[in-house]
């Protein structure tokens, strides 16, 4: 029991998404070198990938920090803002 | 009390494989044993922006970041995560990364940019990687006579993982070379 919970409390909380993890980097990876680069942007591939590893990551992320990155605006743009410090502004 | 320091590094590969080993990097398992103080790497969100050719994508990285047994102590853990943000401009042949660490914020501040463009003097067959970090441990009372010290000892950390880094990119744009001059479907 000791065991399982000092496992939760690692960092390797979404370990169980592992085999979807690889499925979808290596899908993404095929579409970035074959078609993203080659001009082919107009599409969306991996779109199935993708649901079945967000969808377990949702469930395994319980870190906060990291969740809210999974909603639908989480895309962050940090490598244009000047001053970026602020963006998580979280209140103590 | 911040510490910033800027790194040039030419790869002598066209831009397209560097930015391919770069979603490589951390993801490929034969680079587990070199950069073994990343624990997991997860993608969070990725947008296509279908009418620019830009793309995307929120990273979380959580590293495996062993310190003093004092800091240890303090902090309570030695893992921290953080956010990575990435722009691949396919158009004008561009990618911009940025990481931040987002859990120990009260204890220090770390931000790495990293640029890879096509080098000027040969865009089609070099890449330039343009790298700035800044370090900012925060003076906490029982800390504030050892933050300069733990500053520097972060630097060196970081400049030995970066170092660690370029040596995986470079393998792996070796490797991409090879499939891409074999056989080739």
């Amino acid at each position: 029991m000791a065991m399982l919970r000092e496992k939760k409390n690692t960092s390797l909380a979404t370990s169980p998404c592992a085999h979807l993890r690889v499925a979808y980097h290596n899908c993404f990876n095929r579409w970035y070198s074959e078609k993203f680069l080659k001009g082919q942007w107009d599409k969306e591939e991996c779109v199935s990938e993708w649901q079945k590893y967000r969808e377990c990551l949702s469930q395994h992320l319980d870190d906060k920090h990291l969740s809210r990155f999974l909603e639908a605006d989480g895309i962050v743009d940090l490598t244009n803002q000047a001053d970026s410090k602020r963006h998580d502004g979280a209140p103590k | 009390m911040v510490r910033a320091y800027a790194q040039e590094h030419t790869y002598k590969h066209p831009w397209e494989r560097v930015t391919t080993a770069s979603w490589r990097k951390f993801a490929d398992p034969e680079n587990k044993s070199t950069l073994s103080h990343i624990l997991e790497v997860d993608t969070l969100n990725r947008k296509l922006d279908s009418t620019s050719g830009k793309l995307y994508t929120t990273r979380a990285i959580t590293i495996h970041a062993p310190g003093p047994w004092f800091i240890r102590r303090i902090i309570g853990q030695d893992i921290c995560h953080c956010v990575e943000s990435t722009v691949v401009d396919a158009n004008s042949r561009s990618m911009q990364l940025a990481t931040r660490n987002i859990s120990l914020q009260k204890f220090i501040e770390v931000e790495e940019k990293i640029r890879y463009d096509p080098h000027p003097q040969n865009p089609n067959e070099w890449t330039i990687c343009k790298q700035e970090t800044s370090i900012r441990i925060k003076p906490l009372s029982s800390l504030a006579s050892m933050a300069e010290k733990i500053e520097q000892k972060c630097v060196d950390k970081f400049q030995q993982n970066s170092a660690k880094g370029r040596e995986v990119m470079e393998r792996i744009c070796k490797y991409l070379e090879a499939e891409a001059s074999g056989i080739s479907i």
